[in-house]
């Protein structure tokens, strides 16, 4: 894939991480666990670029966490906190509007 | 299992050296059982375990590009935020001040009866290391604010359209008269301390030093409200009358003294004058053409300033007709 073709697409889905994050962490997870679900739900994201924004949501407080250290393993868990559900509602609701104005782009076209 | 492994331990090292004393061992302990995780599923899936680790941590990438997205520290040295005015101050310094260290090298060269090529190296010389200066220090400025998050007060409304660009009131201006009333207030203190022309082995000031304190020190409160005229403009943010009649004040008042000493032979040392004549046979007339010449010229610049701060001002009120 060209170069110029890779940022294009990576500036449209751009934002849709921290949606599917605030998403997905109602129920609490730990880093590597929810970059698998990202992966199998259709969310091509980096390690390095995921473990990072985890941080800044907690630091914006959208995220809470928590460490568990009942397993052999000391895992950070997080959890979307009650302004990160404001804010995923926010954001869905913005992705309705784009999905339909793009859609009366294509039928237009049509 | 829990003890990781030299290579692992080297890598989030990496990482979390850079960052807050505070973070650093809570993204440690994250990091190193994210990157046990990652290996695991690897192993899973058949891989040695020394392979595996190296495909994570190639995976994660450069440990310094990594925490700076745990630090939230841009990864260049000058972001869109202030490169405009970064770039529109460094090209107005950079035509200005360059002109002036050099035209007043060349004057002092010329007053201490250099020769031609000797006149010409220095000029060379201290032009470029102006110029290297000039360019390292005002980036300088502009990575710290950016670095410190400084408030330049990027909040741009239309409102503000008209007023930078009709009436030199804004930021890059502010900045640049600032700049200048610094290097020659530091100008003057070299000058008197260190010597701007050397005869002899010996520094020589070129301004009398007789007119210490009294007359430097008018001319350098009179500089400070200088400064604050530029400072008041620019909170303005337009020429307004009281901003014009107060910049007409002090010109009037600089150019009286600067014109007064020059006329009674006071404003230039006479040592200078004296070297001049018995070291490099400059003649009598030589300093009376210079006289007449740097007179003209405080006269020419100081009317210019007047002219051109009531030019502003009148247009300034021409944009209030036009909105009102």
């Amino acid at each position: 894939m060209s170069d110029v073709l890779e940022t294009h697409l990576q500036e449209l889905r751009r934002g849709t991480v921290v949606l599917a994050c605030l998403r997905l962490l109602r129920t609490a997870e730990y880093g590597y666990r929810l970059l698998e679900q990202l992966e199998s739900r259709g969310f091509a994201t980096d390690a390095n670029t995921l473990y990072p924004l985890l941080r800044r949501l907690e630091k914006q407080e959208y995220l809470t966490s928590e460490w568990n250290t009942d397993e052999a393993r000391p895992r950070k868990f997080y959890r979307t906190a009650e302004a990160g559900i404001r804010l995923a509602d926010t954001m869905t609701e913005e992705w309705r509007l784009l999905t339909t104005a793009i859609a009366t782009l294509t039928e237009a076209e049509d | 299992m829990s003890t990781p492994t030299p290579l692992t331990e080297r890598y989030v090292s990496a990482t979390v050296r850079s960052l807050k004393p505070a973070a650093q061992e809570d993204v440690r302990s994250e990091l190193q059982a994210s990157i046990a995780d990652a290996i695991e599923a690897r192993l899973e899936h058949g891989e040695s375990r020394e392979a595996a680790e190296r495909a994570v941590l190639t995976e994660l990438g450069d440990p310094d590009i990594l925490a700076a997205g745990y630090a939230d520290r841009p990864l260049h040295l000058l972001g869109p935020r202030y490169y405009l005015t970064w770039l529109r101050l460094l090209k107005t310094l950079l035509i200005i001040v360059p002109l002036c260290v050099v035209g007043g090298v060349a004057l002092a060269q010329t007053l201490a009866g250099a020769s031609v090529g000797q006149t010409i190296g220095e000029v060379a010389a201290v032009g470029a290391s102006t110029v290297v200066h000039l360019c390292f220090w005002v980036t300088l400025v502009f990575v710290m604010l950016e670095r410190t998050g400084a408030d330049t007060g990027t909040d741009w409304d239309v409102g503000q359209l008209p007023e930078p660009s009709v009436d030199g009131a804004g930021k890059g201006e502010l900045i640049a008269s600032l700049a200048f009333l610094a290097l020659a207030t530091g100008a003057v203190f070299w000058d008197h301390f260190r010597g701007l022309i050397s005869g002899d082995g010996q520094a020589l000031p070129i301004l009398n030093p007789a007119l210490w304190p009294w007359w430097i020190g008018s001319l350098l409160v009179l500089m400070g409200f200088e400064a604050a005229l530029a400072i008041a403009l620019y909170a303005r943010k337009r020429w307004t009358t009281d901003l014009a009649v107060m910049n007409t004040i002090l010109a009037v008042l600089i150019m009286s003294i600067l014109v007064t000493l020059l006329g009674n032979d006071q404003l230039i040392n006479s040592e200078v004058i004296a070297y001049a004549e018995a070291q490099h046979g400059v003649e009598r007339d030589t300093f009376d053409v210079l006289g007449i010449v740097t007179g003209f010229a405080i006269v020419g610049i100081s009317v210019w300033d007047i002219v051109d701060g009531w030019r502003k001002t009148a247009r300034a009120r021409g944009v209030d007709v036009a909105e009102g």
